[in-house]
């Protein structure tokens, strides 16, 4: 959305009028303003309109994560480095899936189902397949929201399994949306800035699963295991190949540290990033594009068991360039997370311990003392430095046509 | 918790509506008729002046709970014909969903003390303060 300079011929009767139109079902842009200036020359004055549309692009996220894998967690991470905490809207369907803050608006792909849950029950489809979900309406709603159009989004309401009346989502600065299919579809993907995926593996998966539904009655250890296991196949043809097309992947798997260890509680998590995606650097460890292991514990930081090792390095990754940071143990001192994040290099931080602030934030979430959270945290600094790379450069253009 | 007779009798004195329990905190008139399966949908009494803002209620979590009791004996039941059919899998896979929205659900009750809710914004506060030996 460019600005346009509209030179009329004719002089204009009234004085200058400052009208700032808002009428988002005609398709007007959000903050468009459109200034009219009178001349003082008489007869055949020339006037000139400028139309600046402010901040109508939005920047898109997408994320992607199978079911109890921590979106959630992610989302509040990342609102709340934009500041402020993310609900659901005011007055609207309880049951909405949607979040809105003041910077960001996160949108659950879940609301995009074509069939309820008794009509995937007839079909005898999962909600990961793609002849449950509407990519065409997907891709209209998000590319009418990236270009400051408002949209009536339908609900997918999870506790009944009905699409309920659609709310009206205005376009915010920051579009986060996330669910199983964000890059499935091409058309949508391309309208994405930057997009992430939650790479949980099996064992891991099984251990987070068992901690959120073992309080359920009904539940069982077989009952669970059997769940993902039918999941799987549609899983793997589905959502797991969305990884290829993801900037940056967190991968998590069980520790190293602990031979044998099965419960899941000390975490390696890995962050993959692409080399050379847009307005997106990443972070490094001690000398980019060479290979560390670094374990941070000994004469300075004592840590206390199964301790915190590091490793950094290139490689590739379903064929592309990408620099990975690993860590492998569990964060129990303030000053262990303090340590690691001033050996860390280009974390996109406005202030020396930025990470550590924000991490302690939320101490309350799972993965606060891991390289989950600690990654999370990161991706979440990067979407914000991403966001005002790509806001100034915009702010940068109109400057120059006026000019002109 | 009923107070749909209220509803008729709300000509009558102001000392009335005085009574009316703080339980009630959503600003309906129940009508002692409502249908269970669909708390949201209210029903007022003819002729009621007291038109307050209808607050659709949230599903209750017990019942999120019997859902997924129900859907993991249905997704037994139907897999124990053909663990592959498309039947089997559908049903798991609405076990997991009931189970994540279950899961939602009981996050959104823990975060429902108003005293922890201020002092997270305040920790500050003499009603907030915490003292580590």
């Amino acid at each position: 959305m460019a600005v346009s300079t509209v030179c009329t011929t004719q002089s204009l009767n009234s004085t200058c009028s400052i009208s700032t139109p808002e009428k988002t079902h005609l398709g007007f842009h959000q903050n468009q303003v459109v200034f009219y200036r009178r001349t003082s020359k008489r007869g055949g004055g020339s006037c000139v309109i400028t139309c600046s549309v402010g901040d109508s692009q939005t920047v898109v996220i997408g994320l992607a994560a199978d079911s109890g894998c921590g979106k959630s967690t992610f989302m509040r991470r990342l609102t709340s480095v934009f500041g402020g905490a993310a609900e659901p809207p005011k007055g609207g369907n309880p049951d909405s899936n949607t979040l809105i803050s003041d910077m960001t608006t996160v949108i659950c792909l879940d609301d995009y189902h074509s069939l309820d849950r008794t009509g995937r029950k007839e079909k005898g489809v999962t909600a990961l397949d793609p002849r449950a979900n509407d990519f065409d309406l997907m891709y209209e709603q998000v590319k009418a929201l990236k270009s400051g159009i408002a949209v009536d989004k339908p609900i997918y309401n999870h506790v009944t399994g009905l699409l309920d009346p659609p709310e009206l989502i205005k376009p915010p600065k920051i579009l986060v949306i996330e669910g199983l299919h964000p890059m499935f579809d091409e058309r949508v993907r391309d309208l994405l800035d930057f997009s992430i995926y939650l790479d949980i593996s099996n064992e891991v998966k099984f251990a987070w699963k068992i901690q959120r539904d073992m309080a359920e009655r009904g539940h069982s250890l077989e009952s669970i295991k059997a769940s993902i296991e039918s999941r799987k196949p549609d899983f793997d043809a589905y959502i797991d190949p969305q990884k290829q097309y993801a900037d940056a992947v967190i991968e998590v798997l069980p520790t190293e540290l602990i031979p044998d260890d099965n419960e899941g509680k000390v975490l390696r998590v890995r962050l993959i990033m692409k080399e050379g995606v847009r307005h997106f650097s990443p972070v490094y460890l001690f000398d980019e594009g060479s290979t560390i292991s670094w374990i941070p514990c000994g004469r300075k930081l004592t840590c206390s068991y199964p301790g915190i090792k590091f490793h950094y390095g290139p490689d590739t990754y379903f064929g592309k360039e990408v620099s990975i940071l690993e860590m492998d143990g569990q964060f129990d001192r303030l000053d262990e997370l303090i340590y690691v994040e001033s050996h860390l290099s280009k974390l996109s931080t406005k202030f020396y311990g930025e990470v550590t602030q924000q991490m302690l934030k939320h101490a309350d979430f799972p993965g606060s003392n891991n390289g989950t959270g600690l990654f999370q945290t990161i991706v979440g600094l990067k979407i914000r430095d991403l966001y005002e790379q790509i806001t100034s450069s915009k702010t940068a253009a109109p400057l120059e046509a006026t000019k002109a | 918790m009923t107070m749909a007779t209220l509803s008729s009798l709300n000509l009558a004195t102001p000392r009335m509506t005085a009574n009316l329990p703080d339980s009630n905190k959503v600003n309906t008139v129940k009508a002692p008729y409502l249908n269970q399966n669909r708390p949201w949908k209210m029903v007022t009494h003819l002729g009621s002046r007291r038109m307050r803002a209808m607050v659709p209620v949230k599903a209750a979590p017990d019942s999120l709970s019997e859902k997924v009791e129900q859907s993991i004996k249905e997704a037994q039941e139907a897999c124990s014909n053909d663990p592959a059919s498309g039947e089997c899998v559908a049903a798991w896979d609405e076990v997991e969903e009931l189970s994540a929205a279950a899961s939602h659900a009981r996050d959104r009750m823990k975060d429902n003390d108003p005293l922890e809710n201020y002092c997270k914004d305040n920790p500050e506060t003499d009603e907030c303060k915490t003292y580590d030996n």
